[in-house]
């Protein structure tokens, strides 16, 4: 495993900046030199950790000002951590805003020069690599006309097409396909795709759900500045709408129609233009649109403990009852609750329901309310667990009736006379030793 | 491809020489920054580069015309030289100082001014400052052309000492980037530091014999010409292009120490803080 160098490393990475109430305050504590305080520490990226590796596709998920922007530039060398430490090994090409370096003067194939030198590549090595750069571009005889002319679309491609075809060994990309048309983003995808078979390892900020659940092996999440989520992009992109749900609670239930219409314009805007997945990683049907509808609620998470005594903590391999009361606000034909059991990374440990269980929930008129409890054991790890559930229709899937408004949390905490687990989960085990002398036992159980 | 850390901490004299062997990595680069740089105040114009020889002469041409032709009676016994002509030798000052003020409001703006490529690209910071500097002085070489010209225009003769000139300019480049380098740091930490200059620039112009000759100075502020590095610079044009004579050993020998103990001190503090330029603006 050590042998294999990350492509990229994060350990403990943190960004803080300080926030003045005031010009004059800033003065006053500059001229105090330390013994005044008016400022508070705001951190934009809080003890991040993670490592990927080379040719991984991440895509890096966030409301705005959860840290991306801070991330990346971290990342790639433009600002210092506060905390931490990053490492990244290889050439590194960024694109922040496309076009930024661009002179508005010069001709488009001199500033095509000029970003290709800034990014650090040879300048034989871009003369070589300039019909390339000119063909991906696409924009005609505008390559020798000053970039003032430019529509702002031609500007970005030529941008894209810079850092897209210059061979780097990772490449960030911040919001860098929100323009262009439908042809070229087609294009971009397609060159994206290649560079990611290539083994170029690709970071990746994107709004666009369905481009980072196509397009990325692997996804992080933030949340003001931490770590919430990593993992695969669907299962990120899932906790990802649950925290957009929760902070975006619609008031007017007058507008949920039309919010979940364009709730889905806005996840697959990018989707239509994109050439399906060369490998066909992703399944199709998974999408749809994900907000609850609110035919049902989920008013209350409780955890139990053997005694149905309620609980935070929980020693592990005890048993654990998850007690969900539902409320059905319209009359349901059929209905299954299910729910989620995530670590403190936002990892998928385990998920059931009462569909997957045998235990049909059938018929529900409207105003019924039902409790149902889920018991299971958890030999789990020590360590903080969360338990998220929803009501969701058997059959289509993607239709979600309600979902749990608050996410319940536990801490497995080391059993009294157990052994300690190691790893994630403790699986039972039985061990059998067969001595070699004792030939007619077989050797399986 | 070396890897990078960010907790990469080296010593001093590993970052200073570290920050110079930028200019050889990325000369390319900076060919074609300096390139632009250079070209951008005449890319508009229909003349082009022609202006870089036609501002300065019509430059010259005017202050010869009013000091020589209109004031000219009152200064025709300068430095008991007959022939001297005021507008040249007031332009012989206005060169140097010129690059001085321009090396310091160029460089307290470098970082500020180019917050696109400290923010939003990872740009080799060190060439900012230098590219600033260097376009000025590249300014200033067709201004001492202009200079030229206009002496043999006047039928004046051209010393054989003005051959000494591209060697002082080399002084004083390094002065300028020292000066530039120093001014990048202090501006961008300070942005109030542009209005403090202002004035401060303004003093030195008339601090500095341009406007007078340093002979006519009481020899109680003698001080003002002897510890003024930009007064030195002066002299030497007027030594070189106006008198013919050579620059004396003893202020030249400080004025190069003083030049590259600046740009050391400029330089290393550059280097030593522009990973924190980003958040700086």
């Amino acid at each position: 495993m050590s042998a294999v160098r990350h492509a990229i490393s994060l350990r403990g990475v943190g960004k803080r900046y300080k926030i003045s109430p005031s010009r004059s305050s800033r003065l006053r504590e500059v001229l105090s030199f330390g013994k005044l305080k008016h400022s508070h520490d705001f951190w934009a990226v809080q003890d991040v950790s993670f490592d990927v590796e080379p040719g991984v596709t991440l895509g890096i998920l966030g409301r705005n000002g959860a840290g991306k922007s801070t991330l990346l530039k971290m990342i790639s060398g433009v600002s210092q951590p506060t905390t931490g430490e990053v490492e990244v090994n290889g050439r590194l090409a960024a694109i922040f805003s496309t076009g930024a370096g661009f002179n508005p003067e010069f001709t488009g194939r001199e500033n095509a020069m000029l970003n290709g030198l800034i990014l650090g590549i040879d300048r034989d090595e871009m003369l070589e690599r300039f019909e390339t750069i000119e063909a991906f571009a696409d924009i005609g005889e505008f390559m020798d006309q000053p970039i003032k002319t430019y529509s702002s679309g031609m500007r970005s491609r030529l941008g894209f097409a810079v850092a897209v075809n210059v061979n780097a060994d990772v490449l960030v990309l911040d919001e860098a396909l929100s323009a262009g048309d439908a042809a070229f983003k087609k294009k971009a995808m397609r060159r994206m795709y290649d560079l990611r078979d290539s083994g170029t390892t690709v970071l990746f900020v994107s709004h666009s759900l369905g481009m980072v659940q196509k397009f990325c092996t692997d996804a992080v999440l933030l949340h003001k500045g931490r770590m919430v989520a990593s993992g695969a992009p669907d299962e990120v992109v899932d906790r990802y709408r649950e925290l957009l749900e929760k902070s975006d609670k619609p008031k007017d239930t007058s507008h949920a129609h039309r919010d979940r219409q364009l709730d889905y314009a806005i996840e697959h805007e990018d989707e239509e233009d994109m050439p399906a997945s060369p490998n066909g990683s992703s399944d199709g049907g998974k999408r749809g649109p994900r907000q609850a509808t609110g035919e049902a609620e989920i008013v209350r998470v409780e955890l139990l403990d053997e005694s149905r005594e309620p609980v935070i903590e929980v020693p592990t391999g005890t048993g654990l009852t998850v007690r969900l009361h539902t409320r059905y606000a319209q009359a349901v034909e059929d209905s299954t609750l299910g729910i989620v059991l995530r670590d403190r990374s936002g990892r998928l440990l385990f998920a059931t329901s009462t569909a997957l269980e045998g235990a049909p929930l059938g018929f529900r008129d409207e105003g019924e309310s039902v409790t149902i409890d889920f018991t299971f054991g958890v030999p789990l790890r020590p360590g903080g667990y969360s338990v998220d559930a929803a009501v969701s229709v058997p059959g289509t899937a993607g239709r979600i009736l309600a979902r749990s408004k608050e996410t319940a949390t536990f801490e497995i905490v080391p059993g009294m006379k157990d052994r300690p687990v190691r790893g994630l989960i403790y699986l039972p085990t039985a061990v059998e030793i067969h001595d070699q002398d004792s030939e007619e036992q077989g050797p399986a159980t | 491809m070396t890897p990078y850390t960010t907790s990469a901490n080296k010593n001093l004299a590993g970052q200073f020489f570290n920050g110079l062997m930028t200019f050889w990595r990325r000369r390319w680069l900076l060919r074609y920054f300096l390139h632009r740089q250079v070209t951008r105040t005449y890319k508009r114009s229909y003349l082009g580069f022609a202006w870089a020889i036609l501002s300065p002469l019509i430059w010259v041409f005017f202050l010869t015309l009013i000091f020589s032709e209109a004031l000219g009676l009152r200064f025709r016994e300068i430095e008991e030289n007959p022939n001297l002509n005021f507008g040249l030798y007031l332009y012989c000052g206005l060169l140097p100082f010129l690059a001085f003020s321009e090396a310091m409001n160029k460089g307290m703006n470098s970082i500020r001014g180019n917050s696109g490529l400290v923010q939003k690209v990872i740009f080799p910071l060190e060439l900012l400052p230098f590219t600033n500097a260097i376009a000025s002085m590249i300014d200033k070489f067709f201004g001492i052309g202009a200079l030229l010209i206009v002496v043999l225009a006047f039928g004046q003769p051209l010393h054989p000492h003005v051959l000494l000139l591209p060697l002082f300019v080399v002084l004083q480049v390094v002065f300028i980037l020292g000066l530039t380098y120093l001014m990048a740091v202090f501006g961008t930490y300070l942005p109030d530091l542009d209005e403090v200059m202002r004035p401060i620039i303004r003093g030195m112009f008339f601090l500095t014999p341009i406007i007078w000759t340093p002979d006519r100075l009481p020899e109680g502020i003698r001080w003002l010409v002897d510890y003024n590095p930009l007064a030195y610079l002066v002299e030497v044009y007027r030594d070189l292009v106006l008198r013919g004579e050579i620059p004396g050993g003893l202020s030249t020998l400080y004025f190069t120490l003083f030049s590259v103990a600046l740009f050391i001190v400029g330089f290393t503090l550059f280097v030593r803080v522009k990973p924190r330029f980003a958040d700086m603006l």
